[in-house]
């Protein structure tokens, strides 16, 4: 049977499944919350908080996530930040933190797009009628954004889903890693990556459905 | 409409091939200049072996560590390979390709980890394996290996202040920093009973980076690898006695139907040269000596 050897190791396997859920529901979590609020940053009438969202939005979708992970296991230590004193804690939450922070770029330029897709006439209808500029958001602009944007945002989350994987580089027992693990002990490197890979499938494949359904729901027909 | 991307099509097909063509032109003419310029001095090889099918290819793809001191560092500024397994591969090549002081020009580098040594030899990728490899049963079952070339052990490697880790038994509870997919993390695994917290990253100085900032309390891997990184951090040291004896042997892949006949012979004949030549001595001087402190003739010195 395709991937029966994830049974032979079960503990290496569904602990490192768990974890790369773990690490794809946090980082997915954070990445929607900090790409909206840097979405909104973006567009927003004040110019600084511009300047800083896309000062953060050119530095993370610019430089590799490898890189940006390796940073904050080894690199933010030295100057004297860690996220836990237990070394694996802090390198769960590293890579959770930097799977919010590379992927909330994206998220940012999505919404971003979203937000700027609007019709204007809505928003100078909302603010004639007396809306502030952070109620038009909340009541006008963002949720309108959020349905128009629900597909792109379901490929970021699949994106992300897979790129859990670069986790195990700072030594965390996911998924990718656990397959590592038993080519290593056994050899049988087609058996332990087809394992991951279906394992991966099992996450990525039911996301798509659900996004896809989401998609067909929330359709806004204009 | 059609007709115009079908041309669109058409065109690129031929550019596809004329590139394709120019590039195996290109690449088949200059090994033969260079063999023919250096025929006198090459090593007369037996037809049917693998070593003459690298010779009349004119390169020997060599799978080597990149960050892997003392035994192969590639220098970032000059792209430049060095260390006690490159100098050893520069050997072999000499051994194929004849005398040359500059061995480079036969040599194509192909950057390996322990993961990937394998994989890289059975999926074609490189003709040796020359990277601290231990030689082991599983691995034989994969792969060959020749003779050794290598001889050490493991050991530990903690900060000055450390006063808690002496032997191996005491990594039980600690958090360990090894390679992912060595046969180090398996030793310590069994050393302690799977008792050790591992760490497992893709090299060691990363582990040795931990290993400062007190996120690992111990490096533990192969003595000789352990000696670099000593060298790098003066505030470290190396404890315990060896807790396994590892062998290095150089990978090279499983004759399948001939297509490496002679090869490991013929690596293990330059090694027997190579010894009594004093070659290796003087690789061992070169590059293990200035960690080690010690001189040896022999790999089993």
């Amino acid at each position: 049977m395709p991937g029966g050897i994830a049974l032979e190791f079960p503990q290496l396997y569904f602990t490192g499944l768990w974890l790369t859920i773990q690490i794809s529901v946090l980082g997915l979590i954070s990445a929607v919350i900090l790409g909206t609020l840097v979405a909104v940053m973006r567009v927003s009438p004040i110019a600084p908080l511009r300047w800083i969202g896309a000062a953060y939005v050119e530095f993370f979708r610019n430089t590799p996530l490898v890189v940006q992970l390796f940073f904050l296991f080894l690199g933010l230590p030295l100057i004297g930040l860690r996220f836990s004193t237990d070394t694996f804690e802090n390198i769960f939450r590293a890579a959770a933190i930097g799977m919010g922070l590379y992927h909330g770029a994206y998220v940012a330029e999505v919404v971003r797009g979203g937000l700027l897709g609007v019709d204007r006439g809505q928003i100078e209808a909302a603010r004639s009628l007396g809306l502030s500029y952070p109620q038009m958001l909340r009541y006008v602009q963002l949720p309108q954004t959020f349905r128009s944007v629900i597909p792109p945002l379901g490929n970021i989350g699949i994106a992300l889903v897979k790129n859990t994987s670069l986790a195990s580089t700072i030594g965390v027992a996911e998924l990718l890693y656990a397959a590592e693990i038993v080519e290593s002990r056994t050899f049988r490197a087609e058996e332990a990556f087809i394992a991951a890979t279906l394992l991966y499938l099992a996450l990525t494949i039911p996301l798509g459905i659900v996004v896809n359904a989401l998609e067909r729901r929330m359709l806004v027909v204009r | 409409m059609g007709v115009i991307s079908r041309v669109f099509a058409l065109g690129f097909v031929l550019a596809f091939i004329a590139t394709a063509c120019t590039g195996g032109g290109t690449a088949a003419p200059s090994p033969t200049a260079a063999a023919s310029a250096s025929t006198s001095t090459r090593p007369r090889l037996e037809l049917s072996t693998y070593q003459y099918a690298l010779q009349t290819k004119g390169k020997i793809r060599i799978g080597t560590q990149e960050d892997n001191t003392p035994f192969s560092v590639k220098n970032p500024a000059t792209g430049k390979w060095d260390g006690f397994d490159v100098a050893y591969g520069r050997e072999i090549a000499k051994a194929i390709f004849g005398p040359s002081d500059d061995p480079d020009k036969f040599i194509e580098y192909v950057p390996v980890t322990s993961a990937t040594r394998i994989p890289s030899l059975t999926d074609n990728k490189a003709d040796v394996i020359i990277k601290t490899f231990t030689i082991n049963d599983d691995r034989k079952k994969q792969i060959d290996f020749t003779d050794v070339y290598f001889r050490t052990g493991q050991r530990i490697l903690v900060k000055k202040d450390n006063t808690s880790i002496k032997e191996a038994a005491d990594l039980a509870g600690k958090t360990v920093c090894a390679q992912r997919g060595s046969t180090s993390e398996q030793n310590i695994s069994t050393a302690t009973s799977n008792a050790a917290r591992l760490l497992l990253l893709d090299s060691y100085p990363a582990c040795l980076l931990a290993l400062q900032q007190g996120q690992a309390d111990a490096v533990s891997t192969d003595e000789t690898i352990l000696f670099g990184l000593a060298k790098q951090d003066a505030n470290t040291k190396i404890v315990g006695k060896y807790f396994s004896t590892e062998l290095y042997g150089i990978g090279v892949k499983k004759s399948v139907g001939g297509d490496r006949t002679g090869f490991v012979d013929f690596l293990n004949r330059a090694q027997v040269a190579m010894i009594t030549s004093g070659a290796w001595a003087t690789l061992y001087e070169k590059y293990i000596s200035p960690v080690s402190f010690d001189k040896k003739r022999t790999p089993d010195d």
